[in-house]
């Protein structure tokens, strides 16, 4: 039984090929863009929005079953972008670990302790045979009590960036190409222009209008820390505000 | 350590008598972004690039280059996520040092052990080494060191070093610059230089990180306004 190089099992567990590469992390990446969603998370002054597409494949589904939005403490929120049942699996252990952090010290687990957590997991899965990556790219967000509104990203590689603005999934990079654009200058967006931003980064990219029912929006705001999933309502007066303003 | 079902070593011998794993993982850490240390008379500096995939990323929130004691810092070339797990044994090998001692852990010790934690990713079960060239810098009572440790678990003394993608330039550009006599000012300046020579872009205290000991022996990070101060004496 031959191991190594050679061997060809490079593809097959996290070791590494002759160039450096992990190949399955780089699998796990594109089984991320293989879910066919999009998402995009934004940070404003004193709030945060995370928004993805919300696909119904049948209409016998109950639709109120799928979503990609979960909350993780009252006050942190995590959209997973990539594979779903990889995402249960995450959200589930982060709820654990956040709720044995708050009982263990007292206080409630910060943005970026969980995001790291989250990102050291996931190392370990490129570094032990045993288990593969996990096809999901989390993106982590909440007020923080120092640093106010924070916006994390970790990838199935084990990396984690706070980030102004970005992106995840099948159109990644062109999302990433127009929150550039609108980023250049630092702006710093209210609420509504967080929201907006959002919204119309993911419209503008996958190039449909959406239907209050077609995605999901996740919000928290310095002035109402907790992790909030805005209702069809309030998603439709926000879409009726960025059709209004075009 | 592993799952029973991989309970043999995924690093073995080639024919040649080669351990290929950890020729793939100095692969890697050869296409690592660029870092290197200098080690001067009255101190050390070891710094690097710090390219963020996007401007969108904010940039207060990265810091490749931590401290593992007061007196010791660390930076890498290579995979972050694997350079965040030896930096957290590490800082916990030099906690049980001091609790069983009391006495701060000597640069070589703390060295040795962070050695041996890769060398055992190269030897166990199930398990792959880590993508990762450490550069140590630490300044004890045997005064101001600077240690590189590679994923195979060997580390050597440096007077200067580099690492990553910019490696043979910027070890020529050392050779040239070093001097035994060297103050700590000056190391600080050659290293911004080596950086420049290979960096591509407009090099600022945004896009690359310092940090120094002198013979203060406190290890610190420099803030972004200090960097660009140097970057204005070396200009």
């Amino acid at each position: 039984m031959s191991r190594g190089s050679g061997g060809g099992y490079d593809r097959h567990i996290t070791i590494f090929s002759p160039e450096g590469r992990l190949f399955q992390v780089e699998y796990a990446f594109k089984a991320v863009k293989a879910a066919g969603i999009t998402s995009i998370g934004v940070r404003g002054k004193d709030s945060v929005c995370v928004v993805t597409q919300k696909k119904v494949p049948d209409k016998l589904l109950d639709h109120t079953s799928v979503t990609h939005l979960f909350p993780i403490t009252k006050y942190l929120g995590l959209l997973a972008t990539g594979v779903t049942a990889d995402a249960r699996t995450l959200v589930q252990q982060a709820r654990n670990e956040a709720a044995e952090f708050r009982f263990r010290y007292g206080y409630e687990m910060p943005v970026d302790v969980l995001a790291k957590w989250i990102a050291d997991k996931s190392q370990i899965y490129t570094q032990h045979a045993y288990m593969r990556p996990l096809g999901v790219v989390a993106m982590v967000l909440g007020i923080d009590e120092e640093y106010g509104p924070r916006l994390y990203k970790c990838d199935p590689a084990g990396h984690y960036f706070g980030h102004k603005a970005t992106s995840a999934g099948l159109k990644e990079q062109e999302a990433i190409n127009f929150l550039e654009k609108k980023m250049k200058n630092d702006p710093q967006f209210t609420y509504e222009e967080t929201v907006q931003t959002a919204i119309s980064a993911l419209q503008s990219v996958l190039q449909e209008d959406f239907k209050a029912t077609e995605i999901e929006v996740g919000v928290v705001r310095k002035e109402n820390p907790v992790f909030r999933v805005l209702s069809t309502e309030e998603i439709d007066e926000h879409l009726t505000a960025i059709s209004e303003r075009d | 350590m592993g799952d029973s079902q991989y309970s043999f070593s995924l690093t073995t011998f080639s024919p040649s008598g080669k351990l290929v794993q950890i020729e793939h993982a100095l692969t890697a850490v050869g296409s690592g972004q660029t870092s290197l240390g200098i080690k001067a008379a009255n101190g050390v500096v070891i710094a690097t690039e710090k390219k963020l995939p996007s401007i969108l990323v904010d940039e207060t929130s990265v810091q490749k280059i931590q401290i593992l004691t007061p007196n010791i810092g660390v930076v890498y070339s290579g995979m972050g996520p694997d350079f965040r797990v030896l930096v957290r044994k590490s800082r916990k090998q030099a906690e049980q040092y001091h609790r069983l001692y009391k006495e701060p852990i000597p640069v070589t010790q703390l060295v040795r052990e962070t050695a041996a934690v890769m060398q055992e990713f190269t030897q166990s079960g199930g398990v792959r080494p880590f993508g990762v060239s450490l550069l140590v810098a630490g300044y004890d009572d045997k005064g101001p060191q600077l240690y590189q440790v590679d994923p195979s678990g060997s580390y050597f003394s440096w007077k200067a070093s580099a690492m990553g993608k910019n490696v043979s330039n910027a070890k020529t550009f050392l050779e040239k610059r070093y001097t035994d006599d060297m103050e700590l000012d000056d190391a600080v300046h050659t290293a911004i230089l080596t950086l420049k020579e290979g960096f591509e872009g407009q090099i600022s205290g945004k896009n690359i990180e310092i940090g120094i000991i002198g013979a203060d022996k406190k290890f610190r990070v420099l803030t972004p306004a200090e960097i660009d101060d140097y970057l204005a004496e070396v200009e």
